[in-house]
Formats: C-alpha cells, sequence, structure tokens
C-alpha cells in the first residue's frame, strides 16, 4: 500500500505548451498562496518509467487537477490530438475509485459544455470554467478550495503579475526557456511562497 | 451534476513547511534571494501605492490650514 498522501499536495495535470504557460503560473501561484503544494509529473527525477512516476505522484497527492481546456488538435503537421491529461485524469479517476477517502479529482475547462462534447464519459461532473483567463483560474480555485482564510482574487492578480515579469530572470537563472522545466517549477513555487507571505492567511482582503 | 469541493481542515501551512513539502532547498533560496528582494520591494509599494495615493490630499489640506 501507498503511503496516506499528503493532505496539501495537489497534482496538476496541465498541457506543457507556451500557449498555457499563463494559466500554468495561475495554478502554482493560487494554489501557494490557498495554501496548498502543487505538484507536476515533470518534478519527479528520472530513471523509472513515466507513467509510473506519474501513478505515484497522484497516489502521494490528496487532490488533482486536470486541465481539459486545450483539446484542440495539434496546428503542426499531422494535428494530433493531446492525450496525455485525459489518460492521467483516467489513471487519477481509477485510483480515486479504489481510494475514495484518499483522493478527490476536479477537471478544469475554458468553455462551458465543451467537456460533453469531448468527454461524454465525465457527464454527471460539473468541471470548473476558468474561461482561459489568469483571473479565472483563481476564481475556480477558490471555488474548489474554499477558506475563510485565504487572499482575495486581487491580491492573488497581485502575486501573479510579479512572478510572471520575473519569468525571464528565472529563465536566465535556469539556463532554460521551458516553464515546464523542474528547475523552473522549482522557482515559481519558491517565488510564490515567499510573496504569499506578505498575505498571510485571515488578512483582511484588498 | 455535481462538482466536488475541497473541505480543508488540516491547519495553514507555515512558509517553512511549505517549502518542505515543496522540496526547496536552501541552496534554492539563496540563488532566488536577489529576484525575491526585487519583487518584495516592487509588492511593498503596491501594497502602500493607496496610501501614497492619498498624500496629495494630505498635502492639500496642510497647505490650506498654513
Amino acid at each position: 500500500m501507498p503511503p496516506l498522501p499528503d493532505p496539501k499536495g495537489v497534482f496538476l495535470n496541465v498541457p506543457y505548451d507556451e500557449e498555457f504557460s499563463s494559466l500554468y503560473v495561475a495554478y502554482i501561484v493560487g494554489l501557494i498562496l490557498l495554501g496548498l503544494v502543487p505538484h507536476l509529473a515533470s518534478e519527479i527525477p528520472g530513471g523509472d518509467r513515466r507513467l509510473n512516476r506519474i501513478i505515484q505522484l497522484i497516489q502521494s497527492c490528496r487532490y488533482s487537477i486536470h486541465d481539459l481546456s486545450r483539446v484542440e488538435l495539434n496546428v503542426a503537421p499531422s494535428a494530433t490530438p493531446r492525450f496525455n491529461m485525459p489518460l492521467e485524469l483516467g489513471m487519477t479517476i481509477t485510483w480515486q475509485i479504489l481510494n475514495p477517502n484518499q483522493h478527490t479529482w476536479f477537471v478544469c475547462e475554458s468553455e462551458p459544455y465543451r467537456i460533453q462534447r469531448s468527454a461524454s464519459d465525465l457527464n454527471g461532473t460539473d468541471p470548473y470554467i476558468h474561461g482561459g483567463t489568469v483571473e479565472g483560474v483563481f476564481r475556480e480555485l477558490c471555488n474548489a478550495f474554499p477558506h475563510d482564510r485565504a487572499p482575495s482574487v486581487p491580491q492573488m492578480l497581485i502575486v501573479y503579475f510579479l512572478v510572471a515579469n520575473a519569468l525571464d530572470s528565472v529563465f536566465e537563472k535556469n539556463g532554460t526557456r521551458n516553464p515546464y522545466s523542474r528547475s523552473v517549477f522549482l522557482d515559481l513555487c519558491s517565488l510564490s511562497v515567499s510573496l504569499g507571505t506578505f498575505y498571510p492567511p485571515g488578512k483582511p482582503a484588498v | 451534476m455535481t462538482r466536488p469541493v475541497a473541505h480543508i481542515t488540516a491547519p495553514w501551512p507555515t512558509q517553512e513547511e511549505m517549502e518542505k513539502s515543496l522540496g526547496i532547498s536552501k541552496a534554492r533560496k539563496r540563488a532566488l534571494q536577489a529576484i525575491v528582494n526585487e519583487l518584495k520591494a516592487k509588492l511593498s509599494n503596491w501594497e502602500e501605492a493607496p496610501v501614497t495615493s492619498v498624500e496629495p490630499e494630505k498635502r492639500r489640506k496642510r497647505a490650506s490650514a498654513a
């Protein structure tokens, strides 16, 4: 049996592409400001088969967020659908059914009702609709993880703006422009934690 | 339709607990210190912005009192 999951751990199942990077940073900032700990498949060191590492990460997190907002076909030839996010969602659902008290999963989308066409087996599960905006991600995170002591969405937006503006410095420090790389992910988390101290839990919203 | 909601009961983590859970090393924190200081300075100014915006009003009052 795997160990009990981290009660603050959130596995982030998101597309690793450039167009999604602003929402990806928003998820990191938002989760950390809500006192949660985001985890990404790319942060696990290699060595084992990728799928094994992902299932271990899902098992180690109490929650997971599956963003299915980018289901479009890749424009580069040959047009290919993106199967990774639904695949990892399927693995998570299986784990949650087998261990109902150890995991809760959330589905996010940018458009209402689209999921009923793209993944009709999920009918009966209402996704969180962020509208493809940073503000929408913060709003939906606050809906999914309600807490009286959470910072406000405007406060989250300020921290996001600062972290996003530091992205070039973080890229330069790590010698990569890939925001999903392990080192950049950890730096973004570290920056968010440091700035989060400006908004201690319970501080009145701006 | 149902939408899950997380009701978190665990206490709010401290900065140290967050960093430990995320696996952020002291070396990584040190390497980021310059960026953190810059961002914190910007955030401080941001927080103070509403206060400074009152300054002209205060100055006007002071001037009219004089």
